[in-house]
């Protein structure tokens, strides 16, 4: 039913309760969640299920004026944003480059090859307890696995969008004399950029979860930290402020995500 | 006007050579036995004319097209621009393909001025030049457009006006045509002949389409199944000046070139 009105929407432009389409959606969306958590609140409350496995919303909320009263969220949430964002930056910019430049070098490229390959299918998270084990239970370390894991995909994602420019492209501007710092300055680099980009987006992700599993698994801050120390106290109220947190922190930096790929790719 | 270069073939072989191949032979060596591209093909290209290569499909015409080209060097022979040997330095001759190559990221002027960037024209120099070619071919008012705005025969000419633009001596063309729909390449046939005429230029045109060679060649090599050799050459004498290319084709002796030039192309084996 709501399929078919939707339907009818587009076509006619108007509903019958006479609400453009889109807010009608949002709408329907927050009622969703809405209808969510009032059947997650009332399951609890006529005890349907357990509030120490499952949390419950009215407990989340209050605990989230809490964790804000106290400034211990907004620090912590500040604390893995700085970690993801500059993981992100290290590995994005230095592996971006690293892989358009391997194109210049086909020889380099031939070689690292297999390797890049067995990284490539390796979780990358498996590496995370090297890197504590260098870089300590302090911030750098929850950087440099950001950092690590965010360069892997860089690098492998730059050099596949290196690889996919047009080779006629390539014998055209050879044709035309360039030389292959030129060729590469001139249709390489600006070829490949929307696979950067999307590589971009994907090392977003990424980033987070290199610096969240770096908190998981040693650190005594930051929201990786809170969410399991919490689950380990069965404060479930807390992890649920501390997943939802994360997802604003997540929102925020693909929204900066966005403004960066309509920039570069406009 | 008075005499323009194409029509007369006699005339056209009586200008100064530009394009010399000699004795170009290309063998491949793949895994296994070699495989002989092209056998001791020879051919001269005379200033403002252009010179069509036809042959069956399979027969090394791209081979052929990227040694002279410069991006292949051939097993033995060579090919001479202008007295100078094809291959030592790149960027005699102005290519274009079926593909227009055309960057994506870049307006329709800065395709059009890639190629003087690329030969280190300061700026400057290059945009007045760039901007006449757009004009005098009729895409005044795109000259900011991304090529995903324009149509496939626009994009082709941005393409020859990419090739016009840093003055090449020689016009390979490859195919140019092959891919757009069949009105707008014969307008382009017509058109792109046009243009190589106006600015003066020597062309090759490697095609397996005999019409368009006829349209748009003063002279047609015709090679042979591969090894490629030179089957058969014929002259063109077809006065081109504006016509349309439908009444071109209809003209008695476009279809008397092309019968000839069938005859001498050899058929692929199994097909009746």
């Amino acid at each position: 039913m709501v399929a078919i009105d939707a339907e009818q929407t587009t076509l006619t432009g108007g509903t019958r309760t006479g609400l453009p389409p889109a807010i009608r959606i949002a709408l329907l969306q927050v009622a969703l969640l809405a209808a969510l958590l009032a059947a997650w609140e009332l399951a609890i409350r006529f005890g349907l299920l357990a509030v120490y496995i499952y949390g419950q919303p009215s407990g989340v909320a209050a605990k989230a004026v809490t964790l804000i009263g106290n400034g211990e969220l907004l620090r912590d949430a500040a604390l893995t944003a700085w970690e993801a964002v500059a993981g992100f930056l290290i590995g994005t910019i230095l592996g971006s480059a690293a892989g358009l430049a391997l194109w210049l070098v086909p020889t380099g490229a031939a070689v690292l090859r297999p390797y890049l390959v067995a990284l490539n299918g390796l979780p990358k998270i498996a590496l995370a307890p090297l890197i504590i084990v260098w870089f300590g239970i302090g911030i750098s370390s929850k950087i440099a696995i950001a950092a690590i894991i965010t360069f892997i995909v860089a690098v492998i994602t730059a050099l596949q969008g290196a690889k996919q420019v047009d080779a006629d492209l390539i014998k055209l501007l050879r044709s035309l004399g360039a030389s292959r710092v030129k060729t590469w300055r001139t249709v390489i680099v600006p070829g490949a950029m929307p696979w950067i980009v999307a590589a971009f987006r994907l090392n977003v992700g990424f980033a987070l979860i290199g610096a969240v599993v770096g908190e998981y698994i040693a650190s005594k801050e930051g929201l990786g930290y809170m969410i399991y120390y919490a689950g380990v106290l069965y404060d479930l109220n807390a992890v649920w402020v501390g997943i939802a947190t994360l997802m604003a922190v997540a929102l925020l930096m693909y929204g900066a995500i966005d403004l960066i790929e309509r920039r570069l790719l406009s | 006007m008075n005499a323009p270069a194409p029509t007369l073939a006699r005339e056209s072989n009586a200008a100064p050579v530009v394009l010399r191949a000699e004795n170009i032979g290309v063998t491949f060596h793949g895994n296994g036995k070699p495989v002989e591209a092209i056998r001791k093909v020879d051919f001269e290209l005379h200033q403002g004319e252009t010179l069509a290569i036809v042959g069956p499909s399979g027969c090394g015409k791209s081979t052929l097209f990227n040694a002279i080209a410069g991006l292949l060097r051939p097993t033995s022979g060579h090919v001479d621009v202008g007295g100078v040997r094809v291959g030592d330095a790149a960027g005699h001759v102005g290519y274009m393909l079926q593909k227009d190559l055309l960057l994506p990221w870049r307006t329709v002027l800065g395709n059009v001025m890639l190629g003087l960037e690329i030969r280190k024209v300061p700026k400057p120099r290059a945009r007045p030049i760039a901007l006449e070619l757009i004009k005098a071919y009729g895409l005044a008012g795109f000259e900011h457009a991304k090529p995903a705005a324009l149509s496939g025969g626009m994009r082709q000419r941005v393409a020859i006006m990419r090739t016009l633009a840093f003055d090449p001596e020689v016009i390979l063309l490859d195919e140019p045509f092959s891919a757009l729909d069949f009105q707008t390449r014969l307008l382009m046939q017509a058109d792109v002949s046009r243009i190589i005429a106006e600015r003066g230029k020597s062309a090759i045109l490697v095609t397996h389409d005999i019409g368009e060679a006829i349209a748009m060649a003063n002279r047609v090599l015709v090679l042979s199944a591969r090894p490629a050799t030179v089957r058969a050459l014929h002259v063109v004498n077809l006065s081109r000046e504006g016509r349309d290319p439908a009444a071109l084709r209809t003209d008695p002796l476009f279809q008397e070139y092309f019968a000839k030039i069938w005859a001498d192309l050899e058929k692929p084996a199994g097909v009746a």
